[in-house]
């Protein structure tokens, strides 16, 4: 095969583009029960109707990955750098001219079509940081790769933030998996994951109990220890360290909460601590998803038959709050298809990262498996209450029209350099 | 190899994060869905969903000629939700919004306001009232404007919550008639008569509760629609009604009288024109509590007025001639161990038949009856029937009371039963029954149904009309009605209603005086008094009933109580009802060549006048407005008296003088053509009722 020549259909990976269009479909026709109205006589490919404009998206989607099919393998590559920066222009330009849309500054508006730079930011970054990690001579164990790292990704993470959509911003957290993978020390993501523990149980138990029983704890270490005569002052500075910091973390929590956080960030995470006490305030998303769900029972009631979905009890029912309607009209059964489904396909993309002969389409691959498992697991994590409300899409699920053209995106690019694997040169 | 096993070992680790998850959220579904199902099913049902009533809006009743006289008017009760108004808007409004919700609702401070809109906002609270006073749709588009609440519902927390709300734009005018209706369907009057007709249906709507309290409807097919109530159309004039209700209030309180009660009625149609009921509340004021022109407590011995038909049954069965004569006696009569009384001391002797009826001689009419159908009194029931008094009206409205006359064959047909009877006792009529027979005497022996309701529509196009029901064709035969006719015009014009005879129209009717039962049995001095009546007697357009219990005081019997409320309420009716005026001329005796036509006008100026023409003229007055009377060859001036309350003599003069003088009486003027008036519509003389118009004709 020479340089440059079309890929072959038979070198895809047909098992990804299966999986991807099931969801599509399956996304497609979830966002028609949704609006469906059994009153009005209503067609799925109607223009006006949320069906039909996904479906018309749909279309958009199939043109771009067809673009990037006949594109050559190694622009992504060699344009990386070049994509970031176009991102965080938009990004910044949508802070300026941007619409407002919910609350956030992050749209542009062209007449009918709205536009979310903030969805491309996710590849244009893993294009990024793959292209950083290429060099031969870095390795994610010194500081100042990582320094370097946490700028490529933090930099688009603070505009997104700018913009007022907390929630995307987080996704770009999910390339700590990334850079696990190519050797960042577990410790570092372990204390990232203690942090985190201790902020939700903080919320859950309020910081009295747990400091107090941080101090006892450190005290019994500390009289067991100069019960055994083991005091030496290393250990007592380690001893010091291990109460000291995790409490300052446990006091920030009040602070983090009630300054840094907007009120409607705070009542999220009220409702996350404790679903009950407003069910038909800031509870409400929840409970009405929750109660969605759990109507639907083993089976679930029929496709267009549910209820709660139908009458857009849920709020957000078409894009955030898309997987209720598969709890509701498709019960367990339906929900344990869909969650194998994005299983398989989070398996596959880290089977296909892992087969790749260059670093660059690896980092690539594990960028999009860690996104998609980021946005797989919060958007279904909020829906059934385990993860506190975070605004994002279920990829290939949610209606949107920037989030399903640039998650196809994100998919294909690393497909296209899939299918020309052999060609890559191993670096 | 190390590197490598420590990449397995990091990919191991990343499927098996990503396979946890994935359970982890399988056995939430699975807990969410399976275990705890049922809760959140029930939940579902609960909380959110519910089937509510969607209130049909109700249909208005409207006045003969379209006045709205009850209808449902969108109100609002203004909540807050303060918990979504953001920190700076609330702060910033606050004390605005204080200050303008003191002042629309006038009954709290503004400081109430704000301590209760912080209170509110502190206590987290997701709605509260500001205020159960009602606000119309026009204030509430001015609220919408007000700060905070300009925001709207989702950032400014202003909840208008709709309620209609039953307005009567003529307040108290026939309340007991337009009636009312509450929540348990319950009511009285039009509204409860006819709620099948107003209500409409409520609907059924699927709703979804809203954080805060409210209920948002919801679309999904198993909705029932509500069905807007229709209007109803009544026979009732807001004028007449007016005059009704103010005359019999003024005779009530002049008699310090328990309850009264008038009725007015289209003779032809048998439309209800005027009810009204007022009684004495324990405050001494007078209210509509109850229909007592209609209803089972209005239910009572109609006393003389039912003489009427003891002299139709008479004359319709015996050859007996109103010259004939009859023996009064003294004053008393047994009949076995009771005694009957006239009410003329000493008696009326030896009178006429018509006599007997006009003057209302109890022993008169009773002997009568009592001779002629002592022996069959069957055939006096009989002739009841006939005239349709024993039977329900079958009236319109809900709970009308029933006739209650005895038959020869009942338990408690007594040998003194007949002759009381004949005079409206041991007996039991409402008052709009004794309107209805004494309007099929105006109408020339045709008993019309009493009508109140004559369309039902719905958005202006007529569902259902009620025409004029014949009950009977004729009560009696026609040589028997002209009899009557005659006697009925006689009480007025010589007999007991005398005192309210008049110049421009002739009335006829029977005043009625009964004695009150007692309690325990027996009658008490207190009087149940009655005028029933039609106008114009020549050719009879109204008829009219009026009743007042229980006056007090020296005039207790119908002439002097209830006949005069009458009259006042038909000439109100013959003032307003230009159709009914004959107009009054005189002829005008024109000297040709010698006089100037001065007729009438300001002595002054007629003076000054005739003194420049050289007209002699001389006067036996100092009087501002005079008459001229022509003396030879010169005109003599006489007083032309206007200061008197009765209607003045403005014929002759111009439009200039007469104007101010009959407007000063408050009388409303038309007048057509120009010149001097040579005709007024209204007797000079007679009596003024307010709101009088008088047509003027200039020549």
């Amino acid at each position: 095969m020479k340089r440059g020549e079309d890929v072959k259909a038979s070198k895809l990976d047909w098992v990804t583009i299966l999986i991807v269009a099931t969801l599509a479909i399956a996304g497609w026709l979830n966002i028609y029960a949704v609006v469906y109205d059994s009153q009005v006589d209503q067609n799925i490919f109607d223009i006006t109707q949320n069906s039909g404009k996904q479906l018309l998206w749909m279309g958009i989607s199939v043109i771009a990955v067809s673009l990037i099919m006949i594109m050559d393998f190694r622009f992504f590559d060699s344009f990386a750098y070049g994509f970031y920066g176009v991102v965080i222009s938009l990004l910044i330009g949508v802070l300026l001219l941007g619409t407002v849309v919910s609350g956030s500054k992050s749209w542009f508006e062209f007449g009918f079509v709205r536009f979310q730079p903030a969805e491309f930011a996710k590849f244009a970054t893993a294009l990024a940081i793959a292209k950083f990690l290429v060099k031969p001579q870095i390795k994610v164990d010194n500081l100042k790769t990582i320094a370097v790292l946490a700028m490529i990704v933090g930099l688009p993470a603070a505009l997104i933030v700018l913009q007022g959509d907390t929630g995307s911003a987080l996704v770009f957290g999910a390339f700590v998996l990334v850079l696990y993978r190519e050797g960042l020390s577990p410790v570092i993501v372990l204390i990232g994951v203690i942090a985190v523990a201790l902020f939700v149980l903080t919320l859950l138990f309020g910081p009295t109990v747990l400091i107090g029983a941080l101090i006892l704890t450190g005290v019994a270490v500390f009289l067991y220890w100069l019960i055994t005569r083991k005091v030496t002052p290393k250990r007592i500075w380690t001893l010091l360290f291990v109460v000291l910091i995790p409490t300052a973390v446990i006091l920030s929590v009040n602070w983090v909460v009630t300054d840094l956080m907007q009120p409607h960030q705070q009542n999220r995470v009220k409702a996350f601590v404790n679903p009950e006490a407003d069910p038909l305030g800031y509870g409400y998303n929840v409970t009405q998803s929750k109660i969605a769900i759990g109507s639907g029972g083993f089976f679930g009631k029929g496709f267009l038959e549910g209820t709660q979905t139908k009458f857009d009890f849920v709020p957000e029912q078409s894009t955030d709050f898309i997987f209720c309607t598969i709890g509701e009209e498709h019960g367990w059964l339906g929900s344990f298809i869909l969650i194998a489904l994005f299983v398989t396909l989070l398996l596959r993309i880290v089977f296909i990262a892992e087969r790749q002969k260059s670093k660059f389409s690896r980092v690539y691959g594990y960028g999009v498996a860690a996104i998609l498992f980021f946005h797989f697991m919060v958007n279904i994590g909020m829906t059934i209450g385990l993860f506190p409300v975070i605004g994002i899409p279920l990829p290939f699920f949610s209606y949107g029209g920037s989030s399903l053209l640039a998650f196809s995106v994100l998919i294909f690019i690393l497909l296209k350099m899939d299918a020309h694997r052999m060609q890559m040169l191993v670096r | 190899m190390n590197v490598k096993r420590s990449i397995l070992l990091r990919v191991r680790v990343a499927f098996l994060a990503a396979s946890l998850f994935a359970v982890a959220i399988l056995l939430r579904i699975g807990h969410i869905q399976i275990a705890d199902g049922e809760k959140w099913s029930a939940m579902a049902e609960e909380i959110d969903l519910q089937y509510r009533q969607v209130k049909a809006t109700r249909g208005s009743i409207y006045s003969d000629n379209g006045s709205l006289m009850a209808t449902s008017l969108p109100f609002y009760r203004v909540a807050f939700d303060p918990s979504v108004v953001e920190g700076n808007v609330f702060e910033e409004g606050l004390d605005s919004l204080s200050h303008l919700l003191a002042d629309y609702f006038g009954d709290r401070s503004s400081q109430y306001y704000k301590r209760k809109l912080l209170k509110a906002r502190d206590s987290k609270r997701r709605y509260v009232v500001i205020n159960n006073k009602r606000v119309n749709y026009h204030d509430k588009k001015d609220m919408q404007g007000w700060p905070i609440f300009r925001k709207g519902r989702l950032k400014g927390g202003a909840i208008f919550e709709k309620v209609d709300l039953r307005f009567k734009p003529f307040s108290h005018l026939g309340t007991r008639t337009i009636g009312f209706i509450n929540e348990n369907s319950n009511g009285a009057g039009l509204e409860y008569s006819f709620n099948h007709v107003l209500a409409g249906t409520d609907g059924k709507a699927l709703f979804q509760k809203m954080a805060g309290g409210g209920w948002k409807p919801l679309y999904d097919g198993s909705e029932v629609k509500a069905v807007e109530g229709m209007d109803i159309e009544t026979t009732i004039d807001i004028n007449l009604q007016d005059v009704a209700e103010s005359a019999l209030l003024r005779a009530l309180k002049q008699h310090d009288a328990n309850y009264g009660c008038v009725v007015v009625m289209e003779v032809e149609t048998g439309h209800i024109k005027a009810i009204s009921n007022l009684s004495k509340n324990k405050q001494g004021n007078y209210w509509e509590l109850y229909n007592y022109a209609v209803g089972q407590q209005g239910l009572t011995e109609p006393g003389s007025t039912f003489k009427l038909a003891s002299m139709i049954a008479l004359l319709e069965d015996s050859q007996i001639a109103l010259m004939d004569t009859i023996a009064t006696g003294t004053g008393t009569f047994e009949y076995y161990d009771k005694k009957m009384r006239d009410h003329k001391r000493g008696g009326y002797g030896t009178i006429t038949v018509a006599e007997a009826f006009s003057k209302s001689s109890n022993i008169g009419i009773s002997r009568l009856v009592n001779q002629h159908f002592g022996l069959k009194p069957k055939k006096f029931t009989q002739y009841l029937q006939q005239m349709g008094l024993t039977e329900p009206l079958d009236f319109q409205m809900k709970g009308a009371g029933t006739p209650y006359i005895k038959s020869p064959g009942d338990p408690t047909w007594s040998g003194v039963t007949l002759p009381w009877m004949s005079i409206g006792y041991e007996l039991k009529l409402t008052p709009l029954h004794t309107l209805a027979f004494y309007n099929a005497v105006a109408n020339n022996g045709t008993m019309v149904r009493p009508l109140i309701v004559k369309r039902i529509s719905k958005a202006g196009t007529v569902q259902d009309e009620f025409r004029p029901q014949v009950i009977k064709e004729s009560i009696c035969s026609p040589q028997t009605l002209q009899q009557v006719q005659k006697l009925l015009e006689k009480v007025v014009q010589t007999g007991t209603a005398s005192n309210i005879k008049n110049a421009d129209y002739g009335i006829a009717g029977k005043t009625g005086t009964a004695q009150k039962v007692k309690a325990g049995g027996g009658y008490e001095k207190a009087y149940y008094t009655s005028f029933a009546g039609y106008f114009p007697a020549d050719q009879p357009k109204y008829s009219c009933i009026v009743i007042i219990d229980k006056p007090k005081g020296y005039n207790q019997y119908g002439s002097d109580v209830a006949a005069p409320v009458f009259k006042e309420i038909a000439d109100n009716i013959y003032s307003r009802d230009a159709d009914m005026h004959k107009l009054f001329t005189e002829s005008i005796n024109r000297e040709i060549g010698v006089f100037p036509v001065i007729k009438s006008g300001n002595l002054t100026d007629l003076q000054l006048i005739c003194n420049e023409l050289g007209v002699s003229n001389h006067t036996s007055t100092d009087a501002e407005w005079v008459l001229s009377k022509r003396n030879y060859n010169s005109v003599k001036w006489v007083e032309n008296d206007v200061s008197s309350l009765k209607v003045p003599n403005v014929l002759g003069m111009t439009l200039r003088d007469a104007l101010p003088i009959l407007e000063n009486h408050g009388i409303q003027v038309n007048y057509s053509g120009k010149g001097r008036i040579i005709k007024q519509s209204m007797q000079y003389g007679s009596n003024i009722t307010p709101g009088a118009k008088i047509n003027l004709v200039l020549g």
